[in-house]
């Protein structure tokens, strides 16, 4: 039984970060808008069930709860956020299961929530820059992006102007600024180490982390008050997701459906139109069986998701998938390779602290092959480091030796002084790194699963011993008294893919419809009314964290879907 | 009204139109806000017989003694490391502490010739760094190891899950947090470099 329902202008599968994008643009446009979310209700500040808890409330006080990880979260509990104060936003591996391959595995995160992971992201937010649009035409790498950097930089900044961006401007050609509000303050030794850099290594640009977290109040959402562990939601909406932002100003428009429990199992084509007409939907709670017709429609159901969807909506036109005339349809799946760094140990600013908790680290830019291939390099592309200064306290004393009031008093005060950074390496395309749907093996809704290979490179395990290499160069730099390099353990233990938690790239856009799904305006050049703007469109990965660049491309894809629409292209 | 309870009364008002609309998300059983949750340690703890307990409240002030600030059994610890014996460790491990715990009495018996009742709290002490030298090759004493005593890997002797579930149990409760370490929930403003004085505590909270 199929359950007809109105007919919207625009129907946006996924509430994450591109999906409450889309809602906000296309109903901020006019447009009658249903939003299609396939995981639970959830209400802004309400149910942050885990927020400002004390360790001493929490389960365990803290410590996992292995038994759920390990039945119903083998996957999500990988992910450093995951806890019983977290783990009601994330995916129940168990009851959703895909496809992984221990020869090729990939460990796909996911929430299961109205808002997605936007509740759940690191918020880096970096521009990808002029050279990482070039990046495949220059070197020959797949195909070359069919937008530019000139192009996609109005939007960068009208997105971010609406976010509210904390960082430094620092006129790196290789890291565009942003629109910034004020950046959040360096510790002490990250300000020693930023200085040593700059003294020995020029080359080596050291940042304050550019976060989507306010440094003061903002469109109507409060500063940060910096209690640390954002990935429990804030109710004061100050770090930006979905709900702190986009949702709100959809809803405030009166043009904005959002239904829950909403899992998408297929688009229909109609081939006399050459459109998409509608969408089947199952609800997850009642298992009821429904229907939804529109103008538009715009997957943002994260690169895997609509990978899946598109792969499972087959037609007499499309044998193979929603607009893959290309077959490029679920293939040059990317992440980010995070890897390898170094921790120094320092004897300086022993005497200073902090006060408050920092959500934001430092960034070191990309500084390898960025005028041509350097000399001392056997890989293309590059790497940013993600790090930060820290204090150990007791949890890494943990095992001292020793009994009474002298272990007490260690444990109590700030330990030894590190820095620590760990690699960020941009992934190259290979068709090889693939998501397909498996018509043998049904989820609990008896929609095909979604299978997953993947692998690195060659050229992202070049990348990986340069990060070692590099990072004790910086670490030296520094003025370090003690390196624990990391290349032992992570040349020996490579990240399964997915780790990153940055997977693009299933439907790529391109200037040629028989290499790419999407045109340069996220449109499928198959069919005129469906648009993907979540990771899948991105040509190529660049090396810094990509929500802020799936924002830009969003907004603009809306921009250009409205005006086809008013002028009757659609 | 607290905070956390004036949003579940805002939940209640506002949610009256939308849980009729979209159906409440999580079940009743799974809303629980943690910050107005009971302690972890208010749970009821039925595992340790009485001398057992005797024996975990002394050992547990051993090794985070009462001083100018409270210790263990002030910040609830050895309530802690029942609960966490009965419901966190797995079979193994149980296994290990408990194995662990009922040695003391004999080894006692053996060494001082007497009940566990009769020791002074020397011979306590003795009996902690004896089980630590014995220990002292175990990979937990490793310099930078974060797997703990409780690794998928590797099992921990009694005297390392002991130490472990202590120190765990103190620095991440109230006591512990807000009267040994500086507790902070709410700082409203961030700020890189302050001076650190010789007495200064880090703050609480584990998750930083």
């Amino acid at each position: 039984m199929l359950n007809r329902t109105t007919e919207y202008d625009a129907i946006v599968v996924g509430s994450g970060v591109s999906g409450g994008w889309a809602a906000k643009e296309l109903t901020e446009k006019g447009l009658k808008v249903l939003i299609l979310e396939r995981g639970v209700e959830l209400q802004h500040g309400i149910d942050y069930l885990g927020e400002h808890a004390p360790d001493w409330k929490i389960p365990f006080n803290g410590k996992p709860n292995r038994e759920v990880e390990t039945e119903d979260y083998p996957i999500q509990s990988k992910n450093y956020a995951f806890s019983e104060a977290t783990k009601h936003f994330y995916n129940n591996d168990r009851k959703n299961p895909y496809i992984r391959h221990d020869e090729k595995p990939f460990d796909w995160f996911r929430a299961d929530v109205v808002g997605g992971r936007s509740l759940l992201w690191g918020r880096q937010v970096y521009r990808l820059s002029k050279q990482d649009f070039e990046a495949n035409e220059v070197e020959n790498i797949e195909i070359p992006w069919p937008v530019t950097y000139d192009e996609i930089a109005p939007w960068y900044s009208y997105v971010e102007k609406y976010v509210g961006v904390s960082g430094q401007a620092e006129g790196l050609k290789q890291l565009p600024d942003s629109e910034f509000l004020p950046p959040m303050e360096m510790y002490a030794l990250e300000k020693t180490v930023k200085q040593r850099l700059a003294e020995k290594e020029p080359k080596i640009p050291m940042t304050i982390g550019r976060v989507a977290i306010l440094t003061k109040n903002h469109n109507g959402r409060a500063a940060c008050h910096y209690c640390g562990p954002c990935q429990r939601g804030c109710s004061t909406g100050s770090y930006f997701s979905s709900h702190s932002s986009t949702l709100p100003a959809a809803r405030a428009t009166g043009n904005l459906t959002l239904r829950a429990n909403s899992v998408v199992e297929e688009l229909v084509y109609d081939k006399d139109t050459g459109r998409v007409s509608e969408v089947r939907v199952i609800d997850a709670q009642t298992g009821e069986r429904l229907s939804f017709s529109a103008k538009i429609f715009f997957m943002c159901a994260s690169t895997i998701g609509t990978a899946q969807v598109l792969l499972n909506s087959k037609s007499e036109s499309f044998p193979d998938g929603l607009a893959n005339s290309s077959g490029t349809l679920g293939k040059y799946l990317m992440d980010h390779m995070l890897t390898g760094g170094g921790i120094g140990v320092f004897l300086d600013d022993m005497d200073s602290y902090h006060y408050g908790n920092r959500p934001n680290g430092i960034y070191i830019p990309r500084f390898r092959n960025l005028d041509g291939q350097d000399e001392d390099a056997d890989f293309i592309r590059g790497y940013g480091y993600q790090g930060s200064a820290l204090r150990l306290g007791w949890i890494s004393k943990i095992n001292e030796k020793g009994f009474g009031a002298k272990l007490k008093e260690t444990l109590r005060k700030p330990g030894i002084n590190v820095f620590a950074i760990s690699g960020f390496l941009e992934c190259l395309p290979q068709a090889s790194n693939r998501v397909t749907v498996d018509p043998t093996r049904l989820d609990r809704f008896g929609i095909p699963q979604v299978s997953v290979k993947f692998d690195w490179s060659e050229n992202e395990y070049k990348m990986q011993a340069d990060v070692n290499t590099q990072a004790d160069r910086i670490m030296k730099a520094a003025g370090a008294v003690y390196i624990i390099n990391q290349e032992s353990e992570h040349m020996t233990d490579n990240p399964v893919g997915g780790s990153g938690i940055h997977e693009m790239g299933t439907a790529r856009m391109g200037d040629d419809p028989a290499t790419s799904v999407l045109n340069k305006h996220n449109q499928a050049h198959d069919v005129a009314n469906l648009f993907i703007t979540d990771g899948s469109f991105m040509t190529s990965s660049s090396c810094v964290n990509p929500s802020l660049t799936y924002m830009a491309f969003t907004a603009r894809a809306c921009d250009y879907a409205v005006k086809q629409l008013a002028a009757g292209k659609i | 009204m607290k905070r956390r309870e004036f949003l579940e009364c805002a939940a209640l008002i506002v949610g009256g139109m939308s849980a009729a609309q979209t159906g409440l998300a999580l079940t009743q059983e799974q809303k629980v806000y943690l910050a107005s949750a009971p302690d972890y340690i208010s749970r009821a703890a039925n595992l340790f017989s009485v001398e057992q307990r005797f024996l975990i409240d002394n050992f547990c002030e051993i090794i985070i003694p009462q001083t100018d600030t409270p210790g263990a059994i002030r910040a609830g610890v050895p309530k802690f490391i029942e609960l966490m014996v009965a419901e966190w460790l797995n079979d193994e491990e149980r296994s290990i502490f408990l194995t662990g715990l009922e040695s003391i009495p004999v080894y006692t018996a053996k060494e001082f010739g007497k009940g566990i009742t009769d020791l002074s709290q020397a011979e306590m002490l003795e009996i902690l760094e004896s089980l630590e030298d014995a220990a002292s090759n175990d990979p937990w004493y490793g310099f930078g190891n974060m797997e703990g005593a409780f690794g998928e890997k590797h099992k921990s002797p009694f005297i390392c899950q002991l130490k472990e579930l202590t120190i765990w149990g103190f620095f991440t409760s109230e006591v512990g947090s807000k009267q040994v370490l500086r507790y902070n929930p709410m700082p409203m403003e961030f700020k890189g470099d302050i001076p650190l004085e010789d007495e200064d505590s880090a703050w609480a909270g584990k998750m930083l």
